[in-house]
Parts: C-alpha cells; structure tokens; sequence
C-alpha cells in the first residue's frame, strides 16, 4: 500500500462515471491562460468548433466534439496571455475518428495549412488509440516548451483514415 | 481580394457601354462600398486575363491607388480561374492585418473550362482556408457555367459567408443590380454608403427628410430638422399657454396675458414661461390694488368713469392703465407730486420691479420693502385724511 502517487508520473483514475484525470504534480491546467479572442481553427465543422474541446465544462461533455470540416487535418492555434512552460499535453476522442499524428509548435503565429509542414515542429506525438482513451496527459519535451507564448497544434491526420476527425477534449498542462 | 476578368469576353456590349466598363463600375463602387463600411478594411485587385493573372494592387485601404490601378486595363486573351484564385489566395494569406477576415470576390464573364470536380476541391481549398468567396456571374452564359458557379460556391461556403449573383444582360447596369445583393450588403447588414447609392438610385434623393441626403450633407439635414421642430414647438407652446389663461378667472387677462404670451415667446429667453406665470398673478395683483386704491380716495364720479375706461384699456395694455390710473389719482390727490405716493401704490412699484431685471416681486425682502413704504403712505394718508377734516371743521 505504498503511495500509489508518486512525485512526477501522473497517475490513471479509476474506472469512474467521471473520470478525473490526475494533474501531474507540480503542474496546473493552463485552460486558465488560454488567450479566447485569439483562440483561432482552421478546417473546423462550424457547428463542432474548437470551445468544445477547449473550455471547460465543454470539454468534458462526451456530447461536444471538435470535428474537422472539407478534410481530416486540422490547424489549432491557441495564443496564451501569458508565457508559459508547457509540460504534458491531453488529447481525448474516439477511438476510430480520433487524431494519429499530431504536431505542435511552439510561438509560430498564423500558419497555414501550406506551410505548416515547411517548418520542423516543437514537438510531435503519434498517438494509439490507448492514448485518446485513458486520461493520462502524455509528457512534451519540456525543453522546448520553455516560454511559450503562442501554441500551434497541427492534426495531420486520424486513427482511421476517415475524412473527419473528431476530438473530444484537448488539455495543457504547464507551469508559468 | 478583387479578380476583374478581363479577357477577350469583354468586348462584347450587351452591358452598357461595355461588359468591360460596367464591370470596371461595379469594381469601383464595391472598393469604394468596402473601404468606407469600416476604416480598417482593406482591398486588392487582380486580373485574371489579360497580360496573365497578375495582381494590380495589394489589398489597401487608399481608395485613391484602387481607383488609379483600374486605368488603362487591357482587354484581351482568356480568364485563368483557378489560378487567380490560388494567386488572391496567397495575397490574402500575405496581408498585413492577420486578424481581417480573407474574402475574394471573382467576376466570371468569360465561360468556365474547368470541370465541376476541379471547382469543388478548389472550393473546399478555400473553406478549408477560411476564405470566403463571391462570385459574379455575368456575360458570357452556356448552360453548365451557372451550375459550375454554383458548385464551387456551396463547396466554399461555411455558414453563409459565400454568396453568389447572376446578372443578365438588359437594361439595369451591373452595378445597379449588384447594390442589392448580399456581396455589397455585406455582413454587417449594410453600410451607409451602400444604403444611400441605393436609396438615390431609386428613387433620386427622395427618400430622405427635407431633401437633403444626411450622408452627404450633414450639417445642411441637420439644420433644417432643427428649424423644423423649433416651428412645430412655437405653435405648440402658444396653445399651451391659451389653454393655461383660460382656466384663469379673469377674462380680461387673458386677452392681454395672450398678446404678452406671443410677444415673450418671440424672444428667445428662457424664462418666458416662468415669467408669463409670474405676470398673471401680479397683473391679479395690480388690478385688485387698483381698485383698493381707488376705493380709499375720495370717490368721484371721474373715478368710477375712469375705472372703466381703465378696465377696457388694461386690456390692451396694463402699463398704459397703470399711467391712466395714476393720472386719475393725480386728479383725486393733491400731493401727487410727492414720490411716496408714487410708491404708495403698490400696483406701479411691482409693474415697474418686473421691467427691473434681476428682481423678483414676490421675494420676502421685496415685499416687506414695499410694505414699509406703504405703510409709510398709508400715515400719510391718514394725516392728510385728519388734516382734511380738521380743515373742514375748520
């Protein structure tokens, strides 16, 4: 029975009607610093956009989605009001229509998907469909992460290859 | 971002004087439509024929360098359009301003070459952009162009930011047809500008109050609205005084109460309302005191004949009965001469407090002022009373 909560791994929640998802330690949601009026998606289905994954409460209705429009790629770019670290991200969907690769990118204003690939990204998860299940925020390079200002999040593409992609909730987690 | 076709199309005058020309107007009255709906907004314009598909002016907001670069436009070879959307698309994407939102607006005279297919992936390019696309389709018409058009916009649209217009040719100039679609009207739910071209379009300038289009000339609009509420004003107040004095008892004030009423309305002071109010219960006041006064004096037949003579002129002119009555007093009194009778009567004092400005008769002080004085008269009087019958005793 030794402390099941250790100092840096986070730890998975129990099988719960609402399962809480354990912050790492040391660590906050940086919903709280996201920038709304910048907030900005391209490619989102206008009536599943970003909020849904984004805000709170919003996020964790199983209801809302964020859902991609023309294609399955998706570019996310969320500005902060403040810097921040940023640590270890959060990306929930289903398990068939939920995003594969995704890339991030730190401080890079207004892309477009052209260009999105002209630059090397911050960071990029492949993720199972273990990963879009449990509610365990998959770890960033923190080095890269240091002061973030503006965070870019560029889903190439999704589980299933289907044309829409589909994302129940995105988190961060940082420090600032 | 503005594509103007410019190919070879265009020769043609089924629009008048040219499709060309009346394309060239529209371009000028949407750039001029867009710049002034919101300073910060900002246009380009592009050809899609012509020399090739070349961009004429980045998006700006001078109106001025727009208008310049539609001169001496060549007509000539075919209209590209799925190149010059891609080229509007990257000048969009190089704006200044990340924040605008990205629109192109494409005239489409020429006939489309391309397929149904083609057209919807460079739809869904542009939604996926978040580009928002409008398209005039005019001049040439085969049967598949306005399905093609139709097409490419439904695939660009996201929630009714694309639109799309056909005009026929005939006897309504391009742009004429074009002030009432949605590509001029815009989002925000139409500009002055828009609004006002229309407005004077249809029906020449008649639409506004007075004549004169608020847009144009402020200051004039706003002028004659102003005169215009000063007049209905005045009548309107007159009534309200007439209606005021008649519910006064006293008939023969009312005449005169009105004449005053009209003569002080005349003057642009503000007090007239408050200083009609103040003049009918002194004017009350004044004839009361008259007829107290007269009625202390001796009587005299003159007196009675005067009183009525009086009454009659006091309608006319309460100043003027006041000198008739004092001249009747100065007939009944022998020290007439003598100032404290001149302040004895009261009816006077307060008429002649009134012309004084700055001086309220009803204020206590005044009032205690007048009163001592008449008191002071009314000792007089009673020793000119005692002294006359000691002298008729005498």
């Amino acid at each position: 029975m030794a402390a099941t909560n250790t100092a840096a791994t986070p730890v998975p929640a129990p099988a719960a009607p609402a399962p809480a998802v354990q912050v790492p330690r040391g660590q906050v949601d940086l919903v709280d610093f996201i920038d709304w009026t910048g907030v900005e998606c391209l490619n989102q289905d206008s009536s599943h956009n970003i909020v849904n994954a984004l805000k709170q409460l919003y996020r964790d209705d199983e209801g809302l989605y964020l859902a991609s429009d023309s294609d399955e790629q998706l570019l996310i770019y969320i500005p902060f009001i403040q810097v921040v670290k940023l640590h270890s991200a959060l990306i929930k969907g289903p398990e068939d229509e939920g995003p594969k690769t995704v890339k991030l990118f730190s401080n890079k204003e207004h892309m477009g998907f052209s260009n999105v690939n002209d630059y090397p990204p911050s960071d990029s998860l492949d993720l199972s469909p273990d990963h879009l299940a449990e509610n365990k925020p998959t770890t960033l390079k923190y080095v890269k992460f240091q002061n973030v200002r503006s965070l870019t999040i560029f889903i190439e593409d999704n589980q299933s290859g289907s044309d829409v992609t589909k994302i129940h909730k995105i988190a961060l987690y940082g420090s600032t | 971002m503005i594509c103007i076709d410019n190919s070879e199309w265009m020769r043609n005058g089924d629009y008048s004087p040219s499709r060309f020309q009346a394309q060239a107007d529209a371009v000028n009255l949407i750039c001029g439509a867009k710049t002034q709906s919101n300073p910060e907004n900002t246009v380009g314009v592009m050809t899609m024929a012509g020399k090739g598909v070349r961009v004429l002016v980045t998006p700006t907001s001078d109106l001025g360098k727009i208008l310049a670069c539609m001169h001496g436009l060549e007509v000539g070879a075919e209209a590209n359009l799925a190149a010059a959307i891609q080229v509007a698309q990257l000048a969009l994407k190089h704006r200044q301003n990340k924040r605008q939102q990205q629109r192109i607006i494409a005239f489409v005279g020429s006939p489309v070459k391309y397929d149904k297919k083609v057209l919807e992936t460079i739809g869904k390019k542009l939604k996926k952009n978040n580009v928002a696309l409008d398209i005039v389709d005019f001049g040439e018409s085969d049967d598949e162009k306005p399905e093609k058009l139709e097409a490419l916009v439904s695939a660009v649209n996201s929630s009714d930011s694309s639109h799309i217009v056909h005009v026929a040719p005939g006897e309504n100039a391009l742009s004429d047809v074009l002030l009432s679609t949605p590509i001029f009207t815009g989002e925000e739910g139409g500009s002055g500008f828009a609004a006002s071209a229309a407005a004077a379009a249809a029906t020449g300038a008649t639409g506004f109050d007075f004549g004169v289009d608020p847009n144009v000339d402020p200051e004039l609009a706003l002028a004659l609205r102003l005169s215009m509420e000063e007049e209905r004003a005045r009548p309107e107040a007159i009534a309200k005084k007439a209606a005021e004095d008649s519910s006064t008892e006293n008939k023969d004030h009312a005449s005169s109460s009105n004449t005053d009423a009209v003569m002080t309305e005349a003057e642009p002071s503000s007090n007239a309302a408050a200083d009609d109010k103040k003049e009918q219960p002194k004017e009350d006041d004044d004839l009361l005191q008259q007829a107290l006064a007269m009625s202390m004096e001796p009587a005299s037949g003159s007196a009675a004949v005067a009183d009525a003579a009086m009454a009659d002129a006091s309608a006319v002119d309460p100043d003027l009965a006041l000198a008739l009555q004092m001249s009747v007093q100065d007939a009944n009194m022998s020290s007439e001469s003598d100032m404290s009778k001149v302040f004895e009567d009261r009816s006077f004092v307060t008429s002649i407090l009134n012309s004084l400005p700055g001086v309220d008769p009803n204020d206590p002080s005044v009032k205690d002022l007048l009163a001592s004085l008449h008191g002071q008269g009314e000792q007089e009087k009673k020793e000119d009373k005692s002294d006359k019958p000691e002298d008729e005793k005498k």
